[in-house]
């Protein structure tokens, strides 16, 4: 099922040059608030990632909300993208969600598990975390 | 100045629409024409297993086999092919010596460097072997008046060119205390083999392990030279093809270097080792080096004279890798956008997290040049850099 967020993400991202592509993610990564230094702690960390990434969530008004952060601007990014997508939802709606914006904005790579970003092993995490609220 | 790069197919690609600079050579390097004809034409017409059918096919192939572990004795100086068994590559060949050492190593202690691949950590660690690291000056430089050797230490095992900073290791001074102490040395030569001239009998080693896709072969094929004084150490690997007599009770084996290579081997990747080297003798492997100095040197000049950029190690003789970073910019960030320029670069701690840890950073960027990489190549480097950047101000 299409979905409004990430058709908007697209629209943004469609026809530019790679190196415009990256030129965007830049600018999305500036966007997105930074992580409170206490709550980037080991156990907030996801492996698997060249680049640094933590993860901190909670629930409020039955929504699940997360935060995102990393050391590396590309995976900020990225992470702002699948933020604007993922947030405020339900732990069921974010586990119904298709994430197809990745692929159509030519990030598919980065879902290999091989990637250094770790794109896969962020949106693994969520989903458990998504899992684990939903029950 | 030659041109090298047209020997090379792949390197005629564009990548994300820009020409290919591929600078990621102590990852693997490229294959020329020569070598690809080589495996296919083998596969074609010469396929068969080897030392074993009595029919033409088998003799041919274990001919072609066989003049390739001669022509690889001949390259690196062994007193005779014997002395060159044929592995999947240089972590395998460590591995095999780790395996077949573990009954002295056990409990007792390596000696290795503080910049070593892991492929030169773990298998010692595998074989139940303490590590102690020659100690080092901050830009790397062993320091081998420091060099602690004890009861305890079986082995010294040392890298000969780093992976990650093209640091070059003073191996024969290494090689020199450790028969004062009648202790052998291993040296890994997978970043040197391509770069650098060998000699085991001048180094004075007693392993030496590489591999095939570093220095223009296939993937999946390595070697490891055993000097006569070890030829009697116990096989890795028992099967089929290194064994004399088998019945239930005992098994007695063939002589080296058979005896190391367990079941069918790479057939078709020896053979492009030769292939290999066959391509750059025909270059000749001075000019090769002269052209490899002259694009090195460059490249690390222009990346010092870059200003925010930190350039990693820097000992007396060096080759192949650069590693660098970009002032406030992460690593995986500038190879990103590297990337999409076009140019291949590795980022990351690049199998030395000790190294990394030693150098204070999480990862670097990491540019390794092979012979057909050019000034050109390095300029396009630098531009990217400039590049990155603007991307990030």
């Amino acid at each position: 099922m299409r979905d409004a967020v990430q058709d908007d993400i697209i629209k943004q991202f469609v026809g530019l040059e790679w190196l415009d592509r990256y030129g965007l993610l830049i600018s999305f990564a500036k966007e997105l608030k930074p992580m409170d230094d206490k709550f980037k702690t080991e156990e907030n960390s996801i492996s698997g990632c060249q680049s640094k990434v933590w993860i901190r969530t909670y629930r409020e008004d039955g929504k699940m909300i997360i935060n995102l952060d990393s050391d590396a601007m590309i995976t900020r990014g990225i992470i702002s993208l699948l933020l604007k997508v993922v947030n405020n939802r339900s732990p069921q709606d974010i586990l119904n969600l298709d994430l197809y914006f990745i692929e159509e904005i030519g990030l598919k790579s980065n879902l290999s598990p091989a990637r250094a970003d770790g794109l896969a092993s962020i949106i693994r995490r969520i989903r458990e975390v998504a899992e684990r609220e939903a029950n | 100045m030659t041109d090298f790069k047209k020997d090379f197919p792949i390197l005629e690609k564009e990548v994300y629409g820009k020409k290919l600079v591929y600078l990621d050579n102590a990852a693997t390097s490229q294959k020329p024409g020569y070598v690809i004809d080589t495996i296919s034409d083998f596969y074609r017409s010469d396929n068969s297993n080897i030392h074993r059918g009595a029919h033409y096919l088998s003799e041919v192939s274990s001919e072609k086999y066989e003049k390739a572990r001669e022509k690889v004795s001949d390259f690196i100086g062994a007193r005779d092919p014997a002395e060159v068994t044929f592995t999947a590559g240089a972590t395998d060949s460590i591995n095999q010596v780790a395996c077949s050492l573990e009954p002295i190593l056990k409990g007792n202690e390596v000696l290795i460097t503080g910049v070593e691949h892991h492929s030169n950590i773990v298998p010692w660690q595998l074989a139940g072997a303490k590590l102690r690291s020659i100690p080092m000056d901050s830009d790397c430089n062993l320091l081998t008046d420091s060099i602690e050797i004890t009861d305890k230490t079986k082995l010294i095992a040392i890298s000969h060119a780093s992976n990650v900073l093209g640091c070059v290791n003073p191996i024969k001074e290494i090689t020199g205390i450790a028969k004062d102490h009648d202790i052998p040395v291993l040296v890994d030569a997978a970043q040197s083999i391509q770069h650098l001239p060998i000699d085991v009998k001048d180094i004075g080693c007693d392993f030496l392990a590489f591999s095939g896709h570093k220095m223009y072969a296939a993937t999946g094929i390595g070697v490891l030279y055993t000097s006569e004084r070890f030829s009697d150490i116990m096989p890795a690997r028992g099967g089929g093809g290194m064994v004399d007599k088998v019945t239930l009770e005992r098994t007695s084996y063939l002589n080296p270097p058979l005896r190391y290579e367990a079941g069918t081997p790479h057939i078709a990747g020896a053979i492009s080792i030769a292939a290999a080297i066959d391509y750059m003798q025909n270059i000749g492997m001075d000019k090769i080096r002269m052209h490899e100095h002259d694009v090195y040197s460059y490249a690390r000049e222009k990346l010092l004279e870059t200003d925010g950029v930190k350039v990693y190690g820097n000992t007396e003789k060096m080759c192949g890798s650069i590693s660098f970073n970009l002032d406030n910019i992460h690593q995986y960030d500038t190879g990103m956008i590297l990337d999409k320029m076009g140019i291949a670069v590795r980022t990351g701690h690049h199998c030395a997290q000790p190294l990394m840890r030693f150098l204070g950073t999480e990862g670097t960027v990491r540019a390794s040049f092979a012979l057909y990489n050019t000034e050109e190549d390095a300029d396009m480097l630098i531009e990217g850099i400039e590049k990155v950047r603007m991307m990030y101000a």
